[in-house]
């Protein structure tokens, strides 16, 4: 594979417009779920260089219902880790929709990949 | 930390890195974390920034959506890689390898070429002769592929190890080696580095390594930091800048070589 397709250049097609919402959108809403923690982990006392709670999803649902600092950073923290995954499952969609099968095979294997390292971390940890 | 972060971040904004290279000595030399955890964090902060801008890079369509997805399975793989080893590796190899990294960043930063500047301001695929051509139908013709799939796995491991974003790899990589143009090297580098840090910070996540306390209060100060450097970055006397960040990067590759060695 030695060429890579490039559209014509100026306004941004629809798939990168739509990714650039998706970036965005997935930023904003992560940062501003882990303000909103580190505004009560100060409020509540307590100091970012103690350690934190590791993640746990049952605790993260309580967490949020409680209004726990520890809610919010880990819900920021794991959208803002999910934000560039989210952009490429709207690759793949886009790429398939579009007909590029071998771009959606890309997309599809960076997806494997990411999937492949939750498993091995799972495993080795 | 959220100064600290908001300063890393408009640093890296102006000076145009992702922050990393500056998040991880200011949480381990500046608030005694374990170099690990600093990774872990600093990761988080690397795609806040990755995926800000490059959702600007992309509206501008000056990333390449294609070169850079078939580019960043390659990064995601050596992430992942590297995201392993860095559990296994010790601190003080981790130390000495930042630093490492640190002098060469130095380095780079003082061979900065102004003609580097001129390539930045070109239009995207348009200046791709003589290293890459644009052919009628706006094909961006890369060279050397397979090189740079070897750059992108080691842009991935780096990236994991020391918790940079890897643009100091990938950017070359794809200028020098493939023929990308600079400017859209940069942007499409941008948009991989999301991937790639994502890739390791799973693993780091999975594995313990991300402590949200820290997390939290360096990722929002740095995409303030980012955003401001951003805004204003026109507004900084720039040779200022970069001799003071230079002076700022030999400093804090010494004191991680004195870690390295076990001096502190």
């Amino acid at each position: 594979m030695s060429a890579i397709r490039v559209d014509p250049a100026g306004q941004a097609s629809g798939l990168e417009s739509n990714l650039a919402r998706v970036l965005q959108a997935g930023t904003y809403l992560s940062i501003a779920l882990v303000a909103v923690g580190v505004v009560l982990l100060v409020a509540g006392g307590g100091s970012p260089l103690d350690p934190g709670p590791p993640f746990s999803l049952g605790t993260l649902v309580q967490d949020l219902a409680g209004g726990k600092p520890a809610g919010f950073l880990w819900l920021g923290i794991l959208g803002i880790v999910a934000t560039p995954g989210v952009r490429v499952f709207g690759a793949l969609a886009g790429f398939w929709r579009r007909g590029e099968r071998r771009m959606a095979a890309v997309a599809l294997a960076i997806i494997a990949v990411v999937a492949l390292g939750v498993f091995a971390g799972l495993m080795t940890g | 930390m959220l100064v600290g972060g908001v300063a890393a971040g408009a640093f890296g904004s102006l000076l145009g890195l992702g922050g990393g290279v500056l998040i991880v000595p200011l949480l381990t030399i500046g608030f005694g974390l374990p170099l690990r955890e600093a990774v872990g964090v600093s990761l988080v902060c690397v795609i806040v920034t990755s995926s800000a801008s490059a959702s600007v890079y992309l509206q501008r369509r000056q990333a390449n959506l294609r070169l850079g997805m078939v580019l960043e399975l390659f990064t995601a793989i050596g992430a992942i890689a590297g995201g392993l080893v860095a559990f296994l590796i010790d601190e003080r190899v981790l130390a000495a390898l930042f630093a490492a990294l640190l002098v060469y960043v130095a380095v780079t930063m003082v061979r900065a070429r102004p003609a580097a500047v001129e390539d930045e301001a070109a239009p995207v695929a348009s200046t791709a002769q003589p290293i890459a051509s644009a052919t009628a139908t706006d094909e961006l013709v890369v060279r050397r592929f397979p090189a740079g799939v070897a750059g992108s796995l080691g842009a991935g491991v780096i990236s994991a190890l020391l918790g940079i974003g890897g643009g100091i790899v990938k950017v070359p990589v794809m200028h020098l080696v493939m023929g990308v143009p600079l400017r859209v090297a940069t942007a499409t580098s941008n948009l991989m580095i999301g991937i790639t840090a994502s890739a390791s910070a799973i693993v780091y996540l999975v594995r313990g390594g991300i402590d949200i306390n820290a997390a939290g209060p360096t990722a929002v100060g740095v995409f303030v930091g980012a955003t401001f450097g951003s805004r204003f970055g026109g507004k900084v006397e720039m040779r200022l800048l970069r001799v003071l960040f230079v002076g700022v990067l030999l400093f804090t590759a010494f004191e991680m070589a004195r870690r390295a060695v076990g001096a502190s």
